[in-house]
């Protein structure tokens, strides 16, 4: 889930796809006409899957990406294009599930499924993945640029420290900067409650005070521009920033934090259901999976790909955390999201 | 149309009303605009008075609750600030734009094209990726950092990412091709007989600017100054990417209902409202027009 909004890197994906695209219509010319309608999240998914998928089933693919959860969602539920393969994350796959918008998966037709581990199986937005089939996962925790920070940094009460101030970049996502602090206060963060809210105010109004940048997009910009010294981003960007520099550390806060899980679903009506199935099959083979991980350096949920990662890979802090910090997925909150978004806007604007 | 009409019957005619190869011509204009700026805006003037559901589907039921939001103090602080904002840069491409579209209109007809390719240029490159190469510059251990520093001009870096002075740059940068192109149409226009003629009667390089070239170029200021601030007003990427989105415009609260709140009625509400601040700045210019023209 790293939400690479930049309209460049979209247009960079979609000048790909054109060449792709191009280059496989000659190709596979006398094929049938099969296709697959791939909605999925921005900088997420390899070319290199999408041409080995085609070279192997003469499938084409038509691969168009998307930014946000919210943004996915609307352009699924307007209808406007018959989608196969969708990517939400956890909570929006809890809300796609229960507005019966996904279609049930034909687990005959996956028979790799077992490749995943065990813990991304049974998550409460779909026990048993019945509708979904985990791509990656990752967590949202703390980089530090330990040259500059020299105090240990363990939980977010360490990163929003006074000393900082102006030294911190943070996701430019409401739902996350609440969560922190709910966490922090030791409310659980999928109840989004006025009161709980109430509670979470004065905290998040001293935290904001001392962000210098809000960016979901590439929060690791402003890290490696030397612009901030630490921050709370997305495992991904963590994993990036060390494998460039290992001053960059990443550390799981110890309050808890937020586990992300982006899965492959097929949305109910879809046209090529077959074609789906084949791709979510083809993703969940150790070879390719691996792939995944060597551009998305998230977690893998795959166990068999794993096997496959270099010892550098395994042992990169930010896509394979240690330790047992209290992680924890998000919910679908619905209309509490406007409260959410409201209050946030309401303590930027008053600073 | 029978050969026995004369020269002035045809003018006649066709300056009452366009005949039907005149309103042929004008469809694909009028089809553009029906589809991609009346439609729209009939879509957002529904939607905004409507609910979501919990999905973030529209829901049909007609209440002004959108607009009761719009009015919370919180919201019209926002609107204030992104109006100083994009006023602000509208002073400053004013000011930047005016002297520069001036040189340019006084050129030498050559010259003139060349100098006009050169305001244009930057347009051959991706806004973002423009956008980005700011970011480049002003950034901490940035360019100009490192010129000022190994300069001895400074001894610390100066901080101007992710300030407000980093949007103005960012907005001014933007948007001041628009002041200098439509100054510089009237620059080119206005007649230099009219300003020698005021030398002559005695007015000094000022009063000669202000009496004759300013009221003269008027048009072009209020045409450059409404291609400046309208889109100023509602930009949300240099606010997010140079400003690092602490403070919230108007532009990325609007964003936000649309990305992530999935409140789209709400978001079309504000949108609504902006579109009426635009008419009304564009009803007082036209307004403000007449007088000095």
């Amino acid at each position: 889930m790293k939400p690479t909004t930049l309209l460049l890197a979209a247009a960079t994906v979609m000048m790909a796809g054109l060449i792709a695209c191009s280059k496989t219509e000659t190709a596979v010319a006398p094929a049938p006409a099969k296709e697959l309608n791939l909605f999925a999240w921005s900088e997420y998914v390899p070319q290199s899957i999408i041409d080995g998928f085609t070279a192997e089933t003469g499938i084409k693919v038509n691969y168009e990406t998307y930014a946000s959860n919210e943004e996915m969602l609307s352009k699924l539920l307007s209808g406007a294009t018959a989608y196969d393969l969708v990517q939400p994350s956890e909570y929006t796959v809890e809300a796609l599930i229960r507005a019966n918008k996904l279609s049930p998966l034909d687990h005959g037709k996956i028979p790799n499924l077992g490749n995943l581990a065990p813990e991304y199986t049974q998550m409460p937005h779909d026990p048993g993945l019945k509708y979904s089939v985990p791509w990656m996962a990752g967590t949202v925790g703390i980089v530090v640029n330990n040259e500059k920070i020299k105090e240990p940094i363990t939980g977010y009460s360490d990163v929003f420290n006074k000393k900082y101030k102006g030294r911190i970049v943070v996701l430019n996502d409401n739902r996350e900067l609440v969560s922190w602090v709910l966490d922090t206060l030791g409310l659980p963060v999928n109840q989004i409650t006025a009161d709980n809210l109430a509670k979470a105010k004065p905290i998040l109004a001293d935290w904001v005070k001392l962000v210098k940048v809000f960016d979901s997009d590439s929060p690791k910009t402003a890290l490696l521009n030397g612009d901030v010294d630490l921050g709370v981003v997305w495992s991904g960007e963590a994993a990036i920033l060390y494998k460039e520099n290992k001053k960059f550390q990443y550390v799981l806060p110890k309050e808890g934090a937020h586990r992300f899980i982006d899965s492959l679903c097929i949305p109910a009506g879809a046209p090529h259901s077959g074609a789906a199935h084949l791709f979510i099959s083809y993703i969940l083979r150790p070879e390719v999976s691996k792939l995944i991980s060597e551009d998305f350096p998230y977690t893998n949920p795959n166990l068999e790909a794993r096997k496959l990662l270099t010892p550098e890979q395994l042992e990169n802090p930010a896509s394979y955390p240690k330790g047992n910090a209290k992680l924890e997925t998000f919910t679908d909150i619905g209309t509490s999201a406007a409260d959410i978004d409201k209050l946030v806007t309401d303590l930027k604007s008053s600073n | 149309m029978s050969a026995g009409f004369s020269l002035q019957q045809v003018q006649a005619e066709s300056q009452r009303q366009p005949a039907l190869p005149g309103w042929l011509l004008l469809s694909p204009l009028l089809l553009w605009l029906l589809l991609f700026v009346i439609a729209p805006a009939a879509i957002l003037l529904v939607y905004s008075f409507c609910r979501r559901d919990a999905l973030g589907q529209v829901v049909y039921d007609f209440n002004l609750e959108n607009y009761k939001r719009v009015f919370d103090p919180i919201y019209l602080r926002i609107l204030w600030r992104s109006l100083f904002f994009a006023g602000l840069s509208t002073l400053f491409c004013l000011v930047i734009g005016y002297p520069v579209a001036y040189f340019i209109g006084k050129a030498a007809e050559n010259m003139r094209n060349l100098l006009l390719v050169l305001v244009m240029i930057p347009f051959w490159t991706s806004f973002l990726i423009r956008t980005y190469a700011w970011i480049t510059i002003l950034k901490s251990e940035g360019l100009l950092n490192s010129l000022m520093l190994s300069t001895g001009l400074v001894s610390l870096p100066i901080e101007i990412m992710y300030t407000p002075a980093a949007v103005i740059i960012g907005l001014v940068y933007a948007y001041l091709p628009f002041m200098i192109l439509p100054i510089y149409g009237s620059v080119e226009k206005l007649d230099n007989a009219l300003v020698e003629a005021a030398m002559d009667l005695g007015a000094g390089p000022l009063r000669a600017f202000s009496t004759v070239i300013l009221p003269l170029t008027w048009p072009g200021m209020v045409a450059g100054a409404l291609l400046v601030f309208v889109p100023a007003l509602g930009m949300f990427a240099i606010t997010d990417l140079m400003g690092g989105a602490r403070v919230p415009m108007v532009g990325n609260v609007i964003q936000n209902q649309f990305l992530q709140a999935r409140d789209w009625p709400f978001g079309s509400a504000l949108g609504v409202t902006l579109m009426t601040l635009f008419i009304l700045v564009f009803w007082l210019c036209s307004r403000k027009l007449k007088p000095l023209s």
